[in-house]
């Protein structure tokens, strides 16, 4: 471009960590990853858990319905959310005030305190679909024999899951923490095209402010100082996670 | 075996990134210098000969243009075109049409990507105080002659010529933005006691009281000052720096002064109405549509375009039929409002290219200075041309069987500094947005502001 | 299937979870069946402050706006080197096809470049995962840490370098600035790794000893066995590319050349007001993929299986 390409050393990595906006970009980030993991995993286990069981066109439609937002594309899906959370005329402001939850129109993706869980909302939602249809194959390929076993012993069907499923669907677990995570960390479409990032940067990621930096403020390296420290951050979470994954084998 | 790979990959992954992010762009005015730019190096001094016999000259040029009016509309962009190219066959114009929300990111990955259009449509903040100062433009002096400069008016030239002289936009409309009330329901809520409707002014004093009228007619917010981002940023600040008299810049555009105690009362004083709301959800656009809607009673962000519109019904009517009357932003003595103005013209992103760079001169000149391009540009703008002769023809009567563009005329006295020239423009804009959503969620108004300022000075000080 | 500890107790949990699993499902298909529903409402229905659950009268008026709006070429093919004909790198032969409306077009781009990044993706990671995992040669082991490398590093980390890559190769703005990243991401050449160790070497061997050359052993030795890995990366690089927003977003820029999720979202910027519009172009970019999703549903859970196994 315009401009003359100098070698800055650390510069920008120091500014970065002195920057308010990336600091809260980069808590926003890991609040994502903290809390859509989990519920992820936990979510789609227990409702893989519980459709496995049913009959195979039912086990089938369930998994087509939840791996549906996946294949609609976050742009698509993302258009009508923006109209069910709309402060005016939104589906769950009409539905709130309908049935008396909330007495009167929340602003949910214009308040600081509801946007980011509006925004971990909508991505739970597509990102649901590849884990359960992996726990249902996983844990359809979990040894009958073994449970029944563990039945006529006594133990009950709780029992049973720690004990004998939950080993053989642990590689299955620590696969969809890996691929969940890396898809938190890369969130954009939903925090370009619902909230740009507001209100006041509380839906922020390192994400779009790498976009932001880049294209609005025309600060490019500044942009790719924070892509490394977002491949770091993967990186190490990655790491801890696989470790984590090891010492329950 | 997953733990090597993994220790691979994390050494590895740190040692081929760190490197990324040690540079840096230091921002210099030097002239563009993409790798595919072909070579040829030679500069213009053919733009004049177009008045001449230019029709022989033959290039493929690309122009952007984001919604102006008519100018957003593809069948009556192509007609415009046709015209052109029944004077020059061998141009043939591609157009791109670009929205206010991801236009500006657009045109920087295609600069950043080195193929940046070759003809723009814009106003001066984005073509002199954007793209202009960091080089990326041709300067149009050229086509710029002493007729022109005598014609064009004197604020719109200077917003369109910068310090050093040089010409980044060639103007071709303007309009004042304004605000606008929905007539109907203010009627009902006995509001338009405190309205001027003859002269669609008012004072602030007036606008408070009708607010709080409204507010206690309908039980709903009355107006919303939108601040999600993108576009419509100029109602937002019209109305709270004429409300108390503030300015948003200083009169020689250097730095902002927005931290004003007439800024900062404003501010307060829309916090604290019932009537009005501060939304993070939407941006000016949506305002527009739940304005039309009958959601909202007030909307901030209006110009005679949107007064013209009539995609869901006739113009001037929302979409329940009620009447929407244009009103100046209100200020503490009713005349005393200065309205923002908004001006458009083309500016060329200099591509190297001798040949595209003639050719769209060449378009710029049908367009926006000849008898024959100019007045259905305008037309097509739905603002007013900003001269009152072009080659010879009057545009001053242009809209003269218009009714409500001669009314709207009637705004144009109040029309104000045009300050979006100031340095810093697009970083400042940015934080404007997020001091509005800050004080939004009940942040300290000084606070926020004083932080806006300071982002600002220290990006217009680059 | 046949728990019978399960079909024993119909327990009251059981019961329970069933009823929250489908009020969940209802709201997780929400958004598609009001992108379905909604372009067919009318206006007054769709900007109705009260929702409208199901239109009342049928409209196909969204459409015909979608239709009419914008119109592109059907296709455009440079036809490659022809500025060597025509001796100026500014004058290159296209192939145009017939002007059909944008949105056509970004469907068909968004295909051609699904299709395409799938099968490139697969024949070259078919062969590089064979070659590292079967083959030896000097710098192997640092080519495959490379690659591992290169997986984790985010696309987001090499946006700008990989924006001016495709600038100076005078691909910014066409569909392959799209495709070349997501052919050149190295997952696929991990996951065909992983498969092709597999391969039992005795065969390779065998084949080398009858004199079957390399392509031939590749062919018709190598990838039967890892066929069913080829389909689940098919699967899953037809998938992320369809979704890949970010990469178009920064790549595309000319109408022509948009595609379908990056359509929408200009659809939406521009046209705020007219929600009735955005659902048609929303609903003509799901459902394609959706009709697609359920015709070959067994295939993309078993290829999201298998990936997963062996990723």
């Amino acid at each position: 471009m315009n401009s003359a390409d100098v070698f800055v050393g650390l510069a920008n990595y120091k500014e970065l960590f002195q920057d308010k906006v990336f600091l809260g970009a980069l808590k926003n980030t890991l609040i994502i990853v903290v809390v859509s993991v989990p519920i992820t995993c936990v979510f789609s286990l227990w409702v893989s858990s519980v459709i496995v069981d049913l009959k195979g066109w039912a086990t089938s439609l369930f998994r087509i319905v939840f791996y549906l937002p996946v294949v609609t594309g976050s742009v698509a899906v993302t258009v009508v959310w923006k109209w069910m959370f709309n402060n005016y005329y939104g589906i769950f402001n009409y539905l709130g005030t309908k049935t008396g939850i909330i007495d009167q129109n929340i602003n949910w993706l214009g308040d600081e305190r509801y946007a980011l869980a509006c925004i971990i909302l909508i991505l739970l939602t597509t990102s649901v679909g590849q884990p359960i249809v992996l726990y249902v194959s996983a844990l359809g390929n979990v040894d009958a024999s073994l449970v029944e076993a563990a039945n006529v012993d006594g133990a009950t069907s709780l029992q049973a899951f720690w004990k004998i499923k939950w080993p053989q669907i642990m590689p299955t677990t620590l696969y969809i923490v890996v691929i969940t995570t890396i898809n938190s960390f890369q969130c954009f479409a939903l925090i370009q095209l619902l909230t740009s990032g507001g209100p006041n940067h509380s839906t922020d990621t390192i994400m779009y402010y790498i976009y932001y930096s880049a294209f609005k403020l025309y600060r490019y390296g500044y942009g790719d100082a924070m892509g490394v420290v977002l491949a770091i951050m993967i990186a190490i979470l990655s790491a801890i996670q696989f470790k984590f994954g090891n010492s329950n084998d | 075996m997953k733990k090597k790979v993994l220790a691979t990959l994390l050494v590895g992954a740190m040692a081929a990134s760190l490197l990324a992010g040690c540079g840096t762009t230091v921002e210099t005015t030097g002239s563009s210098d993409t790798t595919t730019a072909p070579e040829k190096t030679q500069t213009t001094e053919t733009a004049e000969a177009g008045e001449a016999g230019g029709s022989d000259v033959s290039a493929d040029i690309t122009l952007w243009t984001y919604p102006i009016g008519e100018w957003g509309n593809a069948e009556t962009v192509d007609s415009l075109i046709q015209d052109f190219n029944k004077e020059y066959p061998g141009i043939n114009v591609t157009v791109e049409y670009l929205d206010y929300t991801n236009g500006d990111d657009q045109v920087n990955t295609a600069i950043e990507g080195g193929q940046a259009p070759d003809l723009i449509m814009e106003g001066p903040e984005r073509l002199v105080a954007n793209w202009g100062a960091k080089g990326l433009m041709v300067d149009l002096s050229d086509i710029l002659d002493d007729t022109d400069k005598s014609e064009i008016y004197e604020s719109v030239l200077s917003a369109c010529v910068n310090k050093e002289g040089a010409t980044y936009e060639y103007p071709l409309c303007m309009t004042a933005h304004c605000m606008a009330i929905n007539k109907t329901v203010f009627e009902e809520a006995d509001a338009m006691q405190y309205v001027d409707a003859e002269n669609h002014t008012w004072t602030t004093d007036d606008f408070f009281k009708a607010m709080d009228a409204v507010y206690a007619h309908t039980g709903q917010t009355v107006g919303a000052v939108y601040c999600s981002g993108q576009g419509g940023d100029q109602g937002t600040r019209a109305l709270i720096n004429n409300l108390y008299g503030g300015t948003f810049t200083d009169a020689d555009h250097t730095k902002y002064t927005a931290d004003s105690a007439e800024n900062v009362k404003a501010i307060q004083a829309l916090v604290d109405s019932k009537a009005i709301g501060f939304d993070a959800s939407i941006a000016g656009g949506d305002e527009i549509n739940l304005f039309r809607q009958g959601v909202l009673n007030v909307a901030f962000c209006w110009n005679i375009a949107q007064q013209l519109n009539a995609d869901n019904n006739d113009a001037g009517l929302t979409n329940d039929g009620d009447e929407i009357l244009f009103m100046a932003f209100p200020s503490e003595k009713a005349t005393d409002t200065k309205l923002c103005g908004g001006i458009w013209g083309f500016g060329v992103f200099d591509n190297k290219d001798a040949n595209k760079i003639e050719a769209s001169k060449l378009f710029i000149k049908y367009m926006a200075d000849s008898a024959e391009g100019t007045p259905d540009a305008v037309l097509s703008s739905t603002y007013f041309p900003v001269r009152d002769t072009v080659e010879g023809k009057d545009l001053t009567g242009l809209y003269g069987d218009v009714q409500t563009m001669s009314e709207y005329s009637t705004l144009m006295q109040y029309l104000g500094d045009y300050y979006q020239v100031t340095p810093g423009w697009a970083e400042a804009r940015t934080a404007w947005w997020n001091m509005l959503q800050q004080v939004g969620s009940g942040a300290d108004v000084q606070t926020a502001v004083d932080e806006f300022v300071g982002t600002a000075n220290a990006a217009a000080a680059n | 299937m046949e728990n019978k500890n399960s079909t024993k107790h119909p327990s009251a949990y059981k019961i329970i979870s069933i009823v929250v699993i489908v009020i969940l499902a209802i709201l997780f298909t929400f958004p598609l069946y009001w992108i379905i529903t909604g372009s067919f409402k009318t206006n007054a229905a769709i900007n109705s402050t009260t929702p409208i659950w199901w239109p009342k009268e049928w409209t196909l008026v969204n459409y015909q706006k979608l239709f009419s709006r914008q119109t592109a070429p059907l296709f455009q093919f440079n036809i490659p080197f022809s500025s060597l004909i025509t001796g100026s790198r500014d004058l290159k032969l296209t192939l145009t096809g017939p002007t059909v409306p944008a949105a056509v077009r970004w469907l068909i781009n968004t295909v051609f470049m699904a299709i395409m990044s799938m099968i490139l993706t697969c024949i070259t990671a078919s062969m590089a995962g064979y070659a590292l995992a079967k083959k030896r040669f000097v710098g192997r082991q640092l080519l495959f840490t490379l690659i591992v490398c290169a997986m984790a590093l985010p696309k987001q980390v090499i946006l700008i370098p990989l924006l001016r890559e495709m600038s100076s190769l005078n691909l910014y703005n066409t569909i392959w600035a799209v495709i070349f990243p997501i052919v050149g991401w190295p997952f696929g050449v991990f996951l065909m790794k992983q498969f092709s160790e597999g391969v039992p070497s005795e065969m390779l061997e065998a084949a080398q000893i009858d004199g079957a050359s390399e392509a031939k052993t590749f062919l018709q030795i190598v990838v039967p066995m890892i066929k069913p890995g080829i389909g689940a990366l098919a699967i899953f690089t037809f998938i992320n590319s369809w979704n890949d927003y970010f990469m178009q977003l920064i790549m595309l820029s000319s109408t022509s050349n948009l595609t379908i999720s990056l359509g929408i979202a200009k659809l939406q910027a521009e046209n705020a007001t007219d929600f009735g519009l955005i659902m048609a172009g929303a609903a003509l970019a799901a459902l394609p993929i959706i009709i697609v999703f359920l015709l070959f549903q067994k295939y993309f859970t078993k290829g999201i299986t298998m990936g997963a196994v062996k990723g």
